[in-house]
C-alpha cells in the first residue's frame, strides 16, 4: 500500500456478513438481524435451542435478539471450519463448535423451561444451575454473552450506539 | 524462473519465512514458499474484530494441556503473513541479561549468542523496516542505533495512565512500534484507529504483506498457498541430508526436492513437522537426544482496566499501546517471584471481542450494560502486563494420536507455569492496580492470566544434547535443514518476539549467503 492509499474507508471490502437463511421455505441471503426479523428457520440449531439462545442473550445483552444472535450463531456453525465465533480461540476449536453449542443450548433450554431466565443466568455465572448437563455453565455464560456483544456492539451500528467513531480503514459491507 | 527443484524451500509465509524468502531471492536463489493457509492481500483486511478472526489459526486444532496452556488458536496465524499479519507491531529488543538467564539465575536456558551478536541485526532490521520511538526516553533500552522515526503521539488515555506511573515513582517512554509515525519507504503513517488486530491495510504497520512479501515476489519467489507440509524426507544415501518435503495441497500429496530447507511454520507447527519426519525408527531431525519440541515458552500476560472521571478516548491509538515501562525488567530475581516484566500502556481498545472492555466484565448484564459500555467508551483505560516465562524441558510439543484431514498427526502442547512465574504475574498485577488508583481511577479490575506469544520447541544451542539447532538455526544432525522463527528462542525474555525473530532471520540470511555482517557493526 502506498502513501497515496492512506485514507480511511478508501477500499470497498468484502466482509460479507450475509448468510443463506431459510425464510418462509426459501433460501434467502440476509444479515442475521434481517433473518431474525423475518422469522428465519434455523438450520443447525433446533427451534428450542435457537429460542433459548435468543432469550438468554437478550437478558444478558439487550438488543441482541433483535440483532439476530441466534441467526448469527446458526450461520457461523453452518460455516464449519470458516466459523468466526469467538469460541475458536478460547478453547472450542471450530471442529468442536457444533457439538459444544448444541449441548450448551440444550442445557440452557432445559434450565429456562422451569425458571426465570434471570435466575438461570445468575446460577450459570456461578456454576450452580441444578441438574445442569453440558459444558461448564459459567463458560457457556461467558461465550454466549460474548456472541451477543459481537452481534450488538461489534458493528458500525453498535459503535454508533456507544458514540464511538468506527473509523474503518476498509469498511465492512454489511454488519461486520 | 520457477523450478521444480529450487535452491531453497521455505515452509511458512510468516515474518521469518518471508524475510528469508526476500533475502535469498534477492541474492539470486530460486525460492519456493509453501504456506498452509490462504493467500491474502492488504485489500482483504476488513476493519472488524469479527472479521479479524480469519487471520487466526484455522487449520487442525492443537490439543493443549497444562496449568497455563499456550493459546495456540489465538496466538498463531494462518495465510499470508502468518501470525505477523495480526501482530501489533510492538518491536522491542531483548535485553542483554535475557541471553544468560541460566548462568545468572540457574533457570531457563542460555542463548548461544549474546546481545552484541544480535545488535547489528537489530539495527539493520530497524532501519530497513522502520521503527517509531524515542531511544533517549527509553532509558532501559540496550545499546543500539536511534529509531529512524519519531514516536507516535500519546493520547488522553496514555497521559492519564502516565500520572499513575509518575505518582508511584516509575518512568515511562513512548512505546517503540514498527508502525510509521511519518511517511517512510512508500508506506503511509498511522491513522490511530486501533484496527491493528484486523491487519493494517494502509501499510502503516510493518506486517509482512507490506515489507518482505513485495520484495520476495519481485525477486521471483514462488509462494504456494493451501500447501500443508507433512514432513521432511531424508536422502536415502546421506542420512544427514534432507532431500525433499512432502506436502498436501487440494487433497493430493506432493514432494518438492531442493538443496536447502527452512522450516518457519511458527513455533508449534515447526516442531510438529519435524516430529512427524521420523521414519523407519530413525529419529526425527534434531531429535537424537529427545530435545525436539521441548522448552516451549509463552508470556504470561494480563490486562488492568480502570474507569476514570477524565475522558480517556480509549478508541484512539494503536492496539499495542502508547507508552512503555521497563523499570522492573532488569531485576529478574526481585523478591516476590521470578522473571522480567513489562507494561504496555494505553492500548487502543474496542467494546467487544476477547480483549474488549465489554468482554472483560461478564458481571455487567441487562439494563446496566448499555450505560456501562457508553461510560467505558469515553472513560476507560487499560494496560497490558507481559511476564517472562521459565524454559522447562517438560513444557513441550508432541504428536497427538489424532490425525487431521490430511492424515498428519495433530500437535499436542503441554505447558505448566512455574509457581515463581505465577507469583511474579500476581505481584505485577497488584502493582498495576495500584498504578491505576494512583492515576485517579474510580474503579479498577483485571483480566485473567492469559498466554501471549509462543516460543521454543526447536531451541538453538551449542550442545546437541540440550538443543535442536546451532546458532544459525541449522538442525544439528543435518547439513541443509534450518529452522527460523520464535521456536529458536532458548528463553523468552519479557518482550514481544517479532523484532528478535526478524533480526535472527536477518542473521541467518547472512550465514546462508556466506556474507557475514561487517565486523565493524559489532563495535
Amino acid at each position: 500500500m502506498t502513501a497515496g492509499h492512506n485514507r480511511r474507508d478508501v477500499i470497498t471490502g468484502g466482509a460479507a456478513a450475509l448468510g443463506l437463511f431459510l425464510i418462509g421455505g426459501n433460501q434467502v441471503w440476509a444479515t442475521p438481524s434481517q433473518a431474525a426479523a423475518r422469522n428465519f428457520t434455523p438450520q443447525i440449531l433446533t427451534q428450542s435451542q435457537s429460542q433459548a439462545l435468543s432469550t438468554l442473550a437478550e437478558h444478558l445483552v439487550p438488543g441482541s435478539a433483535k440483532g439476530g444472535v441466534s441467526a448469527y450463531v446458526d450461520t457461523q456453525l453452518k460455516a464449519g471450519p470458516n466459523s468466526l465465533l469467538m469460541a475458536k480461540y478460547v478453547g472450542v476449536p471450530v471442529e468442536q463448535q457444533k457439538g459444544f453449542y448444541l449441548s450448551a443450548l440444550d442445557a440452557v433450554a432445559s434450565a429456562i423451561s422451569d425458571k426465570p431466565v434471570a435466575a438461570v443466568a445468575e446460577a450459570m455465572a456461578s456454576d450452580t444451575v441444578p441438574g445442569w448437563q453440558g459444558p461448564p455453565a459459567s463458560y457457556v455464560f461467558f461465550l454466549l454473552r460474548a456472541d451477543a456483544l459481537d452481534v450488538t456492539y461489534g458493528s458500525q451500528a453498535g459503535f454508533s450506539d456507544l458514540d464511538i467513531p468506527y473509523s474503518a480503514h476498509i469498511r465492512p459491507e454489511t454488519a461486520w | 524462473m520457477i523450478q521444480n527443484s529450487p535452491d531453497t524451500v521455505i515452509v511458512g509465509a510468516g515474518a521469518a519465512g518471508l524475510a528469508l524468502a526476500a533475502r535469498l531471492a534477492q541474492a539470486g536463489e530460486s525460492v519456493v514458499v509453501l504456506e498452509a493457509g490462504a493467500q491474502r492481500s492488504t485489500s482483504d483486511m476488513i476493519s472488524s474484530q469479527i472479521w479479524a478472526r480469519k487471520l487466526k489459526w484455522s487449520a487442525a486444532a492443537v490439543e493443549e494441556s497444562g496449568t497455563h496452556p499456550v493459546g495456540h488458536a489465538f496466538n498463531a496465524g494462518s495465510g499470508t503473513g502468518g501470525s505477523a499479519a495480526h501482530h501489533y507491531g510492538v518491536w522491542l529488543r531483548l535485553h542483554q541479561e535475557d541471553f544468560s538467564v541460566q548462568r545468572d539465575h540457574n533457570r531457563s536456558l542460555d542463548w548461544p549468542i549474546t546481545y552484541q551478536d544480535l545488535k547489528p541485526y537489530y539495527d539493520r532490521v530497524q532501519d530497513a523496516i522502520g521503527i517509531s520511538g524515542d531511544h533517549v526516553a527509553e532509558v532501559w533500552r540496550p545499546p543500539g542505533a536511534p529509531y529512524p522515526m519519531p514516536p507516535l503521539p500519546v493520547f488522553a488515555q496514555g497521559r492519564i495512565l502516565d500520572r499513575g506511573f509518575q505518582a508511584t515513582g516509575r518512568r515511562t517512554a513512548p512505546l517503540p512500534l514498527a508502525i510509521n509515525s511519518v511517511p517512510r519507504n512508500g508506506r503511509a503513517p498511522c491513522q490511530f484507529d486501533g484496527w491493528c488486530d484486523a491487519g493494517c491495510p494502509i501499510g502503516a504497520l510493518a506486517n509482512p504483506l507490506v515489507t518482505s512479501l513485495p520484495k520476495a515476489l519481485s525477486a521471483g519467489a514462488d509462494i504456494r498457498y493451501d500447501a500443508q507440509v507433512i514432513r521432511v524426507l531424508r536422502d536415502s544415501n546421506r542420512a544427514n541430508h534432507i532431500r525433499a518435503v512432502e506436502y498436501a495441497q487440494h487433497g493430493k500429496r506432493h514432494q518438492l526436492v531442493a538443496k536447502r530447507f527452512i522450516i518457519a511454520a511458527f513455533t508449534v507447527q515447526t516442531s510438529r513437522i519435524l516430529l512427524n519426519s521420523s521414519l523407519n525408527k530413525q529419529p526425527a531431525p534434531g531429535n537424537r537426544y529427545d530435545q525436539l519440541g521441548r522448552y516451549l515458552t509463552t508470556h504470561p500476560a494480563g490486562t488492568i482496566f480502570g474507569l476514570f472521571d477524565d475522558e480517556t478516548t480509549p478508541h484512539l491509538g494503536v492496539s499495542g499501546g502508547q507508552l512503555l515501562c521497563h523499570d522492573d525488567y532488569a531485576n529478574k530475581g526481585q523478591t516476590g517471584g521470578f522473571g522480567s516484566s513489562q507494561w504496555l500502556i494505553a492500548n487502543a481498545i474496542k467494546p467487544h471481542d476477547l480483549l474488549g472492555y465489554g468482554t472483560s466484565r461478564p458481571d455487567v448484564i441487562g439494563g446496566e450494560l448499555r450505560p456501562w459500555l457508553q461510560r467505558a467508551a469515553k472513560h476507560l483505560a487499560n494496560m497490558t502486563l507481559v511476564v517472562e516465562d521459565i524454559s522447562s524441558p517438560d513444557n513441550r510439543v508432541t504428536l497427538s494420536e489424532v490425525r487431521d484431514d490430511a492424515g498428519m498427526p495433530k500437535a499436542h502442547t503441554h505447558h505448566d507455569i512455574a509457581p515463581e512465574v505465577a507469583n511474579r504475574w500476581q505481584q505485577r498485577i497488584d502493582e498495576g492496580e495500584e498504578i491505576f488508583r494512583a492515576a485517579g481511577a474510580t474503579e479498577v479490575w483485571h483480566g485473567p492470566r492469559v498466554a501471549m506469544h509462543i516460543m521454543g520447541g526447536t531451541v538453538m544451542g551449542d550442545d546437541e544434547k540440550k538443543s535442536v539447532t546451532d546458532t544459525f538455526g541449522r538442525v544439528h544432525d543435518t547439513d541443509n535443514l534450518y529452522v527460523s522463527g520464535p521456536s529458536l528462542f532458548p528463553s523468552s525474555g519479557a518482550v514481544n518476539p517479532t523484532f528478535t525473530l526478524t533480526a535472527l532471520a536477518e542473521r541467518q540470511g547472512d550465514h546462508l549467503l556466506g556474507t557475514p555482517v561487517n565486523d565493524a557493526l559489532h563495535a
